[in-house]
């Protein structure tokens, strides 16, 4: 048989009906296995965006009155440090979708043209870093719609205006990646270290330039203008962040009278045209780039010799592999096996570090500004609830997969001289002691920053103590009754029933410490919102230092009883199991 | 056809494949031996378009691949050692993707795809998704898109891996047949009894170097021994240019 090639549109149709197909039978494999799962991301999915949308429809009403300077600013703000975020990560996905990936490896031995594999790629990766851009920026331009009262012709152009937009930051962070693995392969890792690293410290000094080197007293209208001043920089003609906001603005401009209002709608068309024909040359600048780089960068790649690194034992490894036998040997060594794992899995203490890294950079700063001191006993406990929640999806994601990732491995664990009761125990240790540490630190440096008494600092230490213990023996007692040997994806596994149900419950625990603390340690701020409500002044309630110790004697046992509790049945569970 | 002129692959300093000329013709079963890191996975990349070649010229059915890629990729069949396969996709729809990328006409490929289910006996689980698939299923239906297209040239990474003894049965009757039909099959294995079992033509490469090309018989000639094994004689080989390479960089 004389087999022919595919012309463009027939491999653009190709690509369009295998997507189409995959995402039909997502979707209805998660309906038919998942509804739980997917349920709850929806309602989830939905009170965000709700709340968001709220959120910002407060906003853009309080700042109606300085609406046209202070919003134009806004939306370059946004849009320019979106137009960034996105370009790094389209390019890291590419990176991974065209040159380290099982498909991309297939796909080069069918012949389809290389610009067409990029094309494929491409779209994937446009619709794994825009969804969040999605998931922020619709509720936030529809509120702003509805708060300025725009014609409908503004939400018609949304759609168009954000996926012409997101298409540039997309093709230079594609055409950037191929460019780097075909000129610099040796170098790839160094020109994305050092783009990130200049990316930060531009990043770092603009929020320096623009925050720290103001002479205005903090959050004054004086304040407020001289910091918005320091954004304008944000405001090029040149960058299309620039395009979209003005667009948007253009578009939501109800003029005094109907041809005023065509006008500037005619003006939003001219910059939507203006970023469509952008993002079309970029496109088309992506796909030539493809045609002469892919092949031959992915060979390249392909014959790197990889760096044989000679692994001797880490200090840390042989302190812990050697100390006393306080935790019994076989706890111990798998302690060790897991901590070297952890360390090397890039992709866990990465987002480790980012997370942690960025609440204690926000933490730091919240000495700059100046509270009252129940505003600050209020964000100290808000603060409480955010490494909770954080730490909570650390837990699901890494610590709920741990026991189903040794399935594989499991016939060397079955056949060693150890219990089962050893495995749960080292995986909880691991994620208590590891959690426990950067966790106390946080609050420890928020309740400093917030200049909080020592008594509030050790109630918001305990808790912290009953969160990590209980976060990690929901997760880890949720992994041992309900492992998943099979499936050597941890995502996966995180996502299943067992992962999702360990969240609802992670998320349950936090919000009811959060709250009981909360209630207990502000019964002054309760009484006083009840008298203002009642016209009566209450005063069954005891005082701050009793609402400290009444904390303490709810978050302790509560503390106790969501650690053990789960580990104890998925202990009892795992000995009964038969991988 | 396949056609290697002195192709040469190297990785930083080393060489993986080194002044490689060798010509398969049309139907002959050509099979890859050598020991871990000889260079055959190398080879093989290069043959299908992964890897390009520091040197030299490959050739499938006269198309250069460096070249002429896509024209190349048209004459060819491959089944890599761990197949790929879209998760998300049933047996039924990836064969249907296969066929559209060929561009098989519609009336054709439903009796294409029909043909290569029965063929590899993929009925019960080719409405399934691939993701709940065993390793010998996704083999069998990497095998069976790797036919679908008729190609003139099939390439074989360890093919038997994972198929149980009916289904090597299916594998070695079809490979067997095709050959004789005018397939080239270029297969690498470690499998000793199946290359002298099936291949016309062997080759033993050892550290990116063809130590030897021929049949068998011609093998037992080049070793100068005539009533031992294959296994024996692959072995003497091997070992012999190792220890060769290892005495000239000991004496260095």
């Amino acid at each position: 048989m004389q087999n022919q090639l595919l012309d463009i549109p027939q491999e653009n149709q190709l690509s369009r009906k295998l997507r189409r197909t995959i995402a039909w039978n997502v979707v209805t494999s998660i309906v038919r296995q998942s509804r739980f799962r997917f349920g709850l991301v929806l309602v989830l999915s939905l009170i965000f965006w709700a709340a968001v949308f709220c959120l910002f429809y407060d906003a853009f009403n309080f700042i109606d009155s300085m609406h046209a300077e202070v919003m134009s600013l806004l939306f370059n703000t946004f849009f320019s440090a979106l137009m960034v975020m996105m370009a790094f990560s389209t390019g890291i996905l590419m990176y991974g979708g065209l040159y380290r990936s099982e498909e991309s490896s297939f796909l080069l031995t069918c012949p389809l043209r290389a610009e067409a594999i990029h094309a494929h790629k491409f779209t994937e990766a446009l619709w794994f870093s825009s969804w969040g851009f999605i998931l922020l920026g619709s509720p936030m331009l529809i509120a702003y719609g509805i708060v300025r009262d725009a014609p409908w012709s503004f939400f018609i152009m949304l759609i168009p205006f954000i996926v012409t937009f997101v298409v540039i930051p997309a093709s230079i962070g594609s055409i950037l990646c191929m460019l780097v693995v075909a000129g610099l392969p040796r170098l790839r890792l160094h020109a994305l270290s050092i783009s990130l690293a200049i990316a930060a410290t531009g990043i770092l000094w603009v929020s320096w330039a623009t925050f720290g080197a103001v002479q205005s007293q903090l959050l004054t209208a004086a304040w407020f203008e001289e910091t918005l001043s320091r954004l304008a920089m944000t405001e090029q003609v040149f960058l299309p962040s620039w395009w979209l906001s003005s667009g948007l603005l253009d578009a939501a401009l109800r003029g005094e009278s109907r041809d005023l209002t065509r006008q500037s709608t005619l003006e939003a068309l001219k910059f939507l045209g203006l970023i469509l024909a952008n993002a079309l040359l970029l496109s088309l600048v992506a796909s030539w780039v493809a045609r002469w780089t892919y092949r031959k960068g992915y060979s390249n790649l392909q014959a790197e010799v990889p760096i044989r690194r000679h692994r001797r034992l880490f200090w840390l490894d042989e302190l812990l592999a050697r100390a006393g036998s306080r935790v019994g040997n076989p706890i111990r060594l798998l302690l060790v096996k897991d901590l070297q794992i952890f360390r090397r899995d890039i992709t866990q203490w990465s987002q480790f570090v980012i997370f942690f890294g960025l609440l204690g950079l926000y933490f730091y700063n919240l000495r700059s500004f100046n509270y009252t001191h129940v505003y600050a006993s209020l964000i100290g406990h808000l603060n409480l609830a955010v490494v909770g929640l954080i730490l909570s999806t650390f837990t699901t994601r890494f610590v709920f997969p741990s026991i189903s990732l040794e399935g594989r491995r499991f016939w060397i664990l079955g056949l060693l001289p150890i219990h089962r009761d050893q495995i749960v125990w080292s995986k909880f240790l691991f994620s208590f002691v590891g959690g426990l540490v950067p966790c106390l630190g946080l609050i420890l440096l928020s309740d400093c920053m917030l200049g909080l008494p020592w008594g509030t600092v050790f109630v918001h230490l305990t808790c912290c103590l009953a969160l990590c213990g209980g976060l990690s023996g929901i997760a880890v007692g949720m992994g041992a009754s309900m492992p998943n040997f099979r499936e050597s994806s941890p995502a996966k596994i995180a996502a299943g029933f067992g992962g999702t149900l360990s969240l609802v419950l992670s998320a349950m625990f936090i919000i009811l410490i959060v709250i009981t603390v909360g209630f207990t340690n502000h019964f002054n701020l309760f009484q006083q919102t009840v008298g203002q409500l009642s016209g009566t002044t209450t005063s069954w309630l005891p005082g701050i230092s009793g609402g400290q110790v009444v904390s303490i004697l709810i978050v302790i046992p509560g503390g106790l009883l969501a650690t053990f509790l789960p580990l104890v049945l998925g202990i009892r569970a795992f000995r009964q199991l038969e991988p | 056809m396949i056609q290697f002129e002195h192709a040469t692959r190297t990785y930083g300093s080393k060489v993986a494949v080194s002044d490689l000329s060798l010509t398969i013709p049309s139907g002959e079963l050509f099979a890859l031996l050598g020991p871990n890191g000889a260079g055959k996975t190398t080879t093989i990349k290069m043959l299908v378009g992964l890897l390009r070649p520091s040197g030299g010229v490959i050739r499938v059915c006269g198309h250069d691949l460096l070249t002429e890629t896509r024209s190349a990729h048209l004459h060819l069949g491959y089944v890599p050692d761990e197949p790929y396969l879209y998760d998300k996709l049933t047996g039924h729809e990836f064969l249907r993707f296969i066929a559209d990328m060929y561009r098989i006409p519609r009336e054709l490929s439903q009796e294409y795809i029909k043909r290569e289910i029965n063929r590899f006996e993929l009925h019960e689980f080719a409405n399934e998704l691939a993701e709940n698939y065993s390793l010998g299923m996704r083999q069998r239906l990497v095998f069976a898109a790797a036919f679908l297209h008729d190609p003139d040239v099939l390439v074989l990474d360890e093919p038997m891996v994972g198929l149980d003894p009916r289904s090597v049965r299916i594998v070695k009757d079809l490979l067997k047949e095709k050959t004789a039909d005018g397939m080239t099959v270029f297969m690498s294995t470690h499998t000793l009894a199946m290359a002298e079992e099936m291949a016309d033509r062997m080759g033993i490469m050892v550290q990116g170097d063809l130590k030897f090309l021929g049949t068998v018989p011609e093998l037992r000639e080049h070793v100068d021994v005539k009533t031992r094994s294959l296994e024996d004689l692959y072995l003497e080989i091997t070992s012999s240019s190792t220890g060769r390479q290892k005495a000239s960089s000991d004496d260095t």
